[in-house]
């Protein structure tokens, strides 16, 4: 029976439980990033939903993955407790899904891009970058990652199901 | 173009939806008003039993109880603010509608309900940024119901989802309103009207129902309250509150600057206070079963 884990906006979630699948719904112009762990076996997501926690003016409660800034370091603490060295994220595959776009010439409701660009920063600070990504388009994402395979599938209503 | 549908049959469906309740109603016609207070509204909620029950109940609920239980009406009301009380007349009135499943946008039970909510928070907040004064009460009302149409098409939808959406991939179709235009002769939005007509709502819910992914074809002094309404639909799809294949499928209005004032930090926070405020009216729904979100 399958366990399945869905991160909210501004959620995360890490496991290497082989029967978990790891879910978020609906992404707009939020960015998923997914981690995985081939040595560890380990899967993780979370769900950004803005670039910078400047804006929530150090009261970002308990969703720190609400932001790129904070979210991709919470992940990492949540997979690093996951049976491997704390910080070693050698071999970590990174994956990024959402960031669609709204097509705004006054450049102010371009969030989608600008998370996508944040996240990426956040990445490379770290010595990391996406292996793949499925990003921007006019376009909602449900995104589901089986631990067990660490395969990230992609669904959107009238479309058919993709893989990256 | 496929095979369109004809409006009557569309009309029809309108008139087989329940009129909504008097005290709805009355709470509609009151956001309306500038020269209301929170007394006007308390009286109005009093006369409704069902609806009483359902302020104490929530205001009561693990969520938003601050101390002491509260079993008056008049606290329950103010502890809870207007546009929260006319949100729980409306979802008991439209009901049914608010929990479509949507089956023609390949939604699910309860996205209409959540994709509204978003947009009403959304609204009332981008409402404090309008270039001339917008009321707040007014833009979350109008964003709780901008949608309610297409509650009434999406059973005439079913089946052309995928030819929709290859439609505007390729360009066919630039948007979802339109693609609904061209597949059945009308859109969400003429049908809200058509159901806000029929419910005998004020003319800015008419207006916002009508004209909230055209705002520049509202009447010019509706217009800065259309527009905060458009832009918090926008706001709640790029959340994640979407109703569907819809979802980021439509366009924004370039000419918002003119009657709003935003810029990215601004958009940033509207965005953030959302969710917090979304999260706990949700919460203090759910803490009652009361199964809307």
């Amino acid at each position: 029976m399958n366990n399945i884990k869905v991160v909210g906006v501004g959620g995360l979630a890490a496991s290497n439980q082989a029967d978990d699948i790891i879910k978020t719904f609906a992404l707009g112009s939020c960015v998923a990033v997914i981690m995985l762990h081939p040595g560890a076996r380990a899967v993780g997501m979370v769900h950004i939903a803005l670039p910078d926690s400047a804006v929530a003016r150090g009261n970002i409660g308990d969703r720190p993955g609400y932001f790129a800034d904070t979210g991709i370091p919470a992940l990492l603490k949540q997979m690093a407790a996951l049976n491997w060295g704390v910080n070693d994220n050698r071999g970590m595959i990174v994956k990024l899904v959402g960031g669609a776009k709204v097509m705004d010439p006054n450049n102010v409701f371009t969030i989608g891009k600008r998370n996508i660009l944040a996240v990426k920063k956040v990445l490379w600070s770290l010595g990391m970058g996406p292996r793949a990504e499925d990003v921007g388009g006019a376009i909602s994402r449900t995104v589901t990652v089986p631990v067990a395979t660490g395969q990230v599938h992609i669904s959107s209503p009238g479309k058919e199901d993709w893989r990256i | 173009m496929t095979d369109k549908i004809d409006r009557n049959e569309i009309l029809a469906a309108v008139r087989g939806v329940p009129l909504i309740s008097t005290s709805a109603a009355r709470l509609l016609e009151l956001a309306n008003r500038d020269d209301h207070n929170l007394l006007d509204i308390v009286n109005i909620v009093r006369c409704d039993a069902a609806l009483t029950a359902r302020i104490l109940t929530a205001v009561n609920s693990a969520t938003l109880r601050r101390g002491k239980e509260i079993s008056s009406i008049d606290r329950a009301v103010a502890v809870m603010g207007e546009e929260m009380v006319t949100g729980f007349a409306m979802s008991d009135a439209a009901g049914l509608l608010f929990q479509s499943d949507l089956e023609g946008y390949a939604a699910n039970r309860g996205d209409l309900w959540r994709h509204d909510l978003r947009t009403a928070i959304a609204a009332k907040k981008i409402a404090a940024h309008a270039r001339s004064e917008v009321n707040a009460e007014l833009a979350f009302t109008g964003g709780l119901l901008h949608d309610l149409g297409k509650a009434i098409i999406s059973d005439f939808l079913k089946g052309r989802i995928s030819g929709i959406v290859n439609n505007i991939e390729t360009g066919k179709y630039p948007d979802y309103p339109s693609a609904e235009r061209e597949e059945l002769g009308v859109d969400h939005c003429d049908i809200g009207l058509e159901l806000a007509t029929y419910w005998g709502l004020p003319e800015p819910l008419r207006q916002v129902i009508r004209y909230h992914h055209h705002p520049l074809e509202a009447a010019p002094r509706f217009r800065p309250l259309v527009f905060v309404v458009h832009l918090g639909d926008i706001v709640a799809m790029m959340s994640g509150s979407g109703t569907g294949a819809d979802a980021m499928r439509c366009n924004i209005a370039p000419a918002y600057t003119d009657y709003i004032t935003l810029d990215k930090d601004d958009l940033a926070r509207i965005i953030f206070a959302v969710e917090t405020e979304f999260n706990t009216i949700t919460s203090s729904l759910s803490d009652k079963g009361e199964g809307s979100t």
